[in-house]
């Protein structure tokens, strides 16, 4: 399937996989699921579910002490 | 160098300051450069960190919805800023950790011992680089 990743700040990839997780998305696009959120339609979704639309939005996380 | 308006550097320190002893955090737009950013807008976020003397963290769909009203007014995201209300004046350990923003400003206030405001770029690998922080 093709799936739109916008990485909010940086751009959109278009990436075609067979049954991907959230994870092989973010695999493509060369990150990590502890650096970043995965959101779609304005909320966040688990990595290792099964991506079940074609627009997904990639949130670097904001954070430290 | 991140060039800052005075006002929005004064309203940072105020909200620093009324939110001891937890941290504050939000996030700054503008125009982005890797090496010379402006900032033109501020949006406080609530500190979303389970320990939020020592933590922040925003969360993720209040951040998508900053992010939406930054790009409204056709900002971009120049980089984020949030408070050490004990300290220390520059990243902690934890900030060089958590940061995934490459090449963005991490604006911090520090408290004590003294009122200090400075800038940092996240170049990656826990590297942050001090930049020169000028007001207008």
């Amino acid at each position: 399937m093709r799936v739109t990743v916008d990485v909010k700040g940086e751009g959109t990839h278009e990436v075609d996989l067979e049954a991907p997780t959230y994870a092989d998305l973010l695999a493509e696009v060369e990150l990590s699921p502890h650096e970043v959120s995965v959101l779609v339609d304005g909320r966040p979704v688990p990595e290792d579910q099964p991506v079940e639309t074609d627009h997904v939005t990639v949130l670097r996380l904001i954070k430290g002490g | 160098m991140i060039v800052v308006p005075e006002s929005i550097r004064e309203a940072i320190v105020a909200d620093a300051r009324e939110g001891t002893p937890r941290e504050i955090c939000g996030v700054l737009g503008g125009a982005f450069g890797e090496q010379r950013s402006r900032v033109d807008s501020r949006y406080p976020a609530t500190n979303a960190a389970e320990t939020p003397r020592t933590r922040y963290l925003i969360d993720p769909e209040e951040q998508l919805e900053i992010f939406e009203r930054l790009e409204d007014r056709g900002e971009e995201i120049v980089g984020f800023y949030h408070s050490h209300p004990n300290g220390p004046a520059g990243p902690s350990a934890t900030d060089a950790e958590a940061a995934a923003w490459p090449d963005r400003s991490y604006l911090i206030v520090s408290l004590v011992p003294t009122l200090e405001v400075g800038s940092w770029r996240w170049r990656g690998d826990g590297a942050f680089d001090r930049e020169r922080v000028t007001y207008r």
